[in-house]
């Protein structure tokens, strides 16, 4: 009753706000990490295959490499949802958003595909899971008015990229 | 001299939560200085206006505090407080409604 009345008030006045915060808000932010860790999800389900066809016996070497590949798949799917929440969460402001209306359904999918990259081996989703982030740096950089250049990563799986042209 | 503020972040938590409103007041340090376990909000550059819990006051009558949380951004980061830079300590505390 009291917190609802004195919400009303702060709508209307705008109180300060008294950060009891935990975090150096050191403002270094740069997607090139989600995508990177993109990139690692692409190549872990090359591997994979290539890995699996390659080895008839599913021996014990066999299920051991497969399960490190599997791991890593795993971490970098979570990496990306993980740094993609950071930018969305510490980064972008109501005035981005604002701007950027398709912001909110495209961390949205970014979070599912993570997700259904773990839950399989489907490169197209791995693929997509690239294509979400890099439209997310572009919007990330456009914020900051630093142009863009789409290059091929000079690695394994060699997808194209969305870099700042610094 | 007395000011309402909304609590942002999770470094005083569980007793203060995001979301809660805390009234401040200058009048107390004026009276008694603040002392171990009182609240206070002070501005901090460059992090701005922060609400931590008074662990001691040093020699030079500065404000050391501390989050009760482990990953605080506190004295131990920035140093103890001035004085001056204390807005007020906390006397009033309106919780948002947690949810069960």
């Amino acid at each position: 009753m009291l917190y609802e009345l004195v919400e009303k008030l702060d709508k209307k006045f705008g109180f300060d706000r008294a950060r009891a915060h935990c975090d150096v808000p050191c403002g270094i932010y740069d997607p090139i990490l989600p995508q990177i860790a993109a990139l690692t999800v692409v190549r872990m389900i090359d591997l994979m295959a290539a890995f699996d066809k390659d080895h008839a016996e599913k021996d014990l070497a066999y299920f051991n490499t497969m399960t490190r590949y599997i791991a890593v798949k795993e971490e970098h799917a979570e990496k990306v949802k993980q740094d993609v929440r950071v930018i969305w969460g510490d980064y972008f402001k109501a005035q981005h958003i604002e701007q950027y209306p398709e912001l909110q359904a495209l961390t949205h999918e970014i979070m599912s595909l993570g997700s259904k990259c773990r839950q399989t081996v489907d490169r197209e989703v791995a693929l997509k899971l690239v294509d979400k982030l890099n439209r997310f740096a572009e919007i990330f950089w456009a914020t900051k008015n630093v142009a863009v250049k789409r290059a091929k990563s000079p690695y394994a799986p060699a997808l194209e990229l969305v870099y700042p042209n610094l | 001299m007395i000011k309402f503020l909304r609590v942002t972040g999770r470094s005083l938590e569980p007793d203060f939560q995001e979301g809660d409103f805390v009234v401040v007041s200058k009048i107390p340090l004026l009276i008694r200085p603040a002392c171990r376990g009182d609240v206070v909000a002070f501005h901090k550059p460059p992090y701005g206006l922060l609400i931590k819990r008074v662990e001691y006051l040093t020699h030079a009558g500065a404000l050391f505090v501390l989050g009760t949380h482990t990953a605080s951004m506190d004295s131990l980061q920035f140093g103890p407080i001035r004085r001056q830079d204390v807005l007020g300590k906390v006397i009033g505390h309106i919780k948002k409604p947690r949810r069960e």
